[in-house]
């Protein structure tokens, strides 16, 4: 009986869903046209930015960096959270576009991919300026549309390649290192890999030893580690790990080892790990900047929605982009251990600078 | 005078039943060696002390969690709370010893207080079953959530690092060449071993497993040993949580994640049957074993990382079948 009916619930929940975006998009369709001239009083702009939670450091940094944005447009800033949960994501959206969207700027972190098209579809609709970040399915295209100003994101193989020269050269440039990946099937992990054999492919004289997946898990890194240490023992001269938990198991695999000699790189930038480098027991880690994530979409948001850049103006290859990301080691942890913004990169002629090209 | 004669009425009732079940009991530990036979022979990494060692450390948090799961999956029980309750336990232990997040500084004290927390949240899935009369998974993932949200609330968005010596000498300090966890683990072992032999909450389990009704008609109230067997398990998870905090070093909520299959995994693989009755600690310890050996050898060996799950789902899938197969007719419920 439980499973008969299981099939019927989720259709009804579904066409409830259906129907209460239905329902929103049909509410705001009148403002579209209005707002599309990008007129808006600088005092009358609403700003938006949310997330998944507060409760990960990355994720409080990046809405404060909304709110440094906008005190220097004399603004404030409405944080929203979700908790990870898309359903509540969409009401929260669903509310927002409800209300006034004439002058309304979002900067958007979707909960996945699937996410997107509705956020999209209802600021479209509702005439709000929207910037996402991170998820978006490969065959959305932000030209389609004119209230979704831009998508920012971040290449993989570049990260991957970067903390991978940055091991080769923290080993001298020779000798084996081991790699952990991440969960097999996600982009992040396949991409950030590939970086890793582009690495490898320019300095030849390092070997990768061996390849496991620790599925971005700290603890499965400890385990994978020691077996690995086991196995090929000193000729680990590096750890090369596709996120910063996998990178922090590996190293209390290392303490518990009695090893000191091995060079350990990582992916995200999390406040362990920056420790860890000012310590020096790990090499390198790679930072997409969260205050900067979450100041760049409320400015940009904010730069059309006053008339200062027009949606027109901005070229094809500044709506989905990749931003700069950036190496952290030893001799410039120091200036991202306390996050902050500069407010020039939010200059409306400045909006673009970090682009790194478009996303193929 | 007269007990010693019992004792041997007893000993002397015990062979019949026993002679028929001699080869699934032996079954998984021929496996074992087998498997490690194999491993040997392939790789001369697998076959050194060092990875001995290491399969043994790796082995010890998972051993602690199935002696606690092994008492519930007797009673034909099941319990998913693992995760919740190690998460819980993690967090509190590495906020009550010494950390970078505050002034405590209980030592072994705060690692009782984090194990009785565990306790308290095994003693609620027990109730819940006995009183509510829920269905024990539907309980026990209950149970789950609620040590994953007390562990979130400690969590508090600041990951505590633990910096309190004695806890992180359990990984990394080493008795006989085997880390202190490793012990640690072993001790579980025959203190669930014992308490499964010698005690009337042990004894009782397999009976409930066996046969609920039969002992309740003959007078005894089921009840308090459900809701003890659960406590006991609880207590288990939360030592297996102490243990991940002393292995990385830091407080995680997701300190469970997963060893809540794999620990059933581990007790089936080993021949405690899900149907409950039978099986028991020492069978869990074997198939934790086998799991542990199975994972580590397939690393050793050197199976690419894309196919290794595959094939472990398979063997443990050949396994079980194996050690099933000398009683499939009584297993006909495969439900």
């Amino acid at each position: 009986m439980k499973f008969t009916s299981r099939p019927a619930a989720v259709l009804a929940g579904l066409s409830l869903a259906a129907m209460a975006l239905a329902g929103c998009s049909e509410e705001g369709g009148g403002g579209s046209a209005a707002a599309a001239s990008g007129s808006c009083d600088p005092a009358d702009v609403k700003l938006v930015g949310q997330v998944h939670n507060e409760s990960n450091p990355y994720e409080a940094s990046w809405l404060d960096g909304g709110d440094a944005f906008a005190e220097s447009v004399d603004l404030t800033q409405e944080r929203l959270t979700y908790d990870g949960d898309s359903t509540r994501q969409q009401e929260q959206i669903s509310q927002l576009l409800a209300g006034d969207t004439d002058c309304l700027v979002m900067n958007i972190l979707p909960n996945g991919d699937s996410d997107t098209a509705p956020i999209v579809e209802g600021a479209q609709e509702a005439g709000a300026y929207l910037v996402t970040q991170w998820n978006k399915p490969a065959d959305l295209d932000v030209t389609e549309y004119d209230q979704w100003l831009s998508h920012i994101t971040y290449n993989g193989i570049e990260s991957g390649k970067q903390i991978g020269d940055a091991l080769a050269e923290a080993i001298g440039g020779s000798g084996g290192i081991i790699a952990l990946q991440g969960i097999l099937d996600t982009g992040a992990a396949k991409d950030r890999f590939a970086g890793l054999e582009e690495s490898l492919a320019a300095n030849p004289d390092v070997e990768l030893l061996d390849d496991q997946t620790a599925n971005f898990s700290r603890a499965e890194a400890l385990e994978v580690t020691k077996t690995l240490l086991t196995k090929h023992g000193d000729d680990i001269k590096g750890i090369w790990a596709a996120n910063d938990d996998m990178a922090l198991g590996a190293l209390e695999a290392l303490q518990q080892a009695g090893r000191t000699d091995v060079a350990v790189v990582g992916i995200d930038a999390v406040p362990d790990a920056l420790t860890a480098i000012e310590d020096g027991t790990m090499t390198a880690t790679v930072s997409s900047d969260g205050p900067w994530q979450g100041g760049i979409g409320l400015a940009i948001g904010y730069c059309v929605a006053t008339g200062e850049l027009s949606v027109d103006d901005i070229a094809d290859e500044d709506r989905a982009w990749y931003a700069e990301q950036f190496l952290i080691e030893q001799d410039n942890v120091a200036d991202f251990s306390a996050p902050a913004t500069d407010e020039s990169d939010f200059d409306c002629d400045n909006v673009f600078s970090r682009s790194q090209g478009p996303i193929s | 005078m007269t007990s010693p004669a019992e004792d041997v009425d007893v000993v002397a009732a015990r062979p019949r039943p026993r002679r028929g079940v001699s080869f699934r009991d032996a079954g998984p530990p021929v496996a074992l060696v087998v498997m490690f036979g194999v491993f040997s022979a392939l790789s001369a990494d697998f076959r050194t002390i060092g990875n001995v060692q290491n399969i043994m450390d790796t082995a010890a948090v998972l051993a602690v969690v199935t002696c606690g799961i092994t008492f519930v999956l007797l009673m034909g029980s099941i319990d998913l709370s693992a995760p919740g309750v190690m998460g819980a336990s993690a967090l509190a232990v590495a906020l009550l010893v010494a950390n970078n997040r505050n002034d405590n500084d209980l030592g072994i004290i705060g690692v009782l207080v984090a194990i009785l927390l565990a306790a308290a949240l095994g003693c609620l899935s027990g109730l819940a079953l006995v009183l509510l009369k829920v269905p024990s998974f539907m309980t026990t993932l209950g149970v789950s959530a609620i040590g994953l949200g007390v562990a979130t609330l400690m969590f508090a968005g600041v990951q505590p690092n633990i910096t309190d010596a004695m806890i992180e000498s359990w990984a990394v300090d080493r008795f006989l060449g085997f880390s202190y966890l490793t012990w640690i683990a072993a001790t579980c072992v025959l203190l669930g071993w014992s308490i499964q032999r010698y005690t009337r909450l042990g004894r009782y389990a397999f009976a409930i497993g066996g046969a609920e009704e039969v002992l309740s008609l003959s007078g005894v109230k089921v009840a308090p040993y459900k809701v003890a067997a659960f406590t006991l398990a609880g207590s288990f998870y939360g030592l297996a949580g102490v243990m991940v905090t002393s292995q990385l070093g830091a407080g995680l909520v997701q300190a469970g994640k997963g060893y809540d299959f794999a620990a059933i995994t581990a007790a089936v693989v080993g021949g405690t049957l899900l149907t409950g009755g039978r099986g028991g600690i020492l069978h869990s310890t074997v198939g934790v074993l086998l799991v542990t050996v199975l994972t580590n050898g397939l690393v050793q060996v050197g199976v690419s990382p894309y196919w290794q799950g595959g094939v472990q789902g398979l063997i443990v899938v050949a396994a079980v079948a194996a050690a099933v197969l000398p009683q499939r007719r009584r297993n006909q419920v495969t439900k």
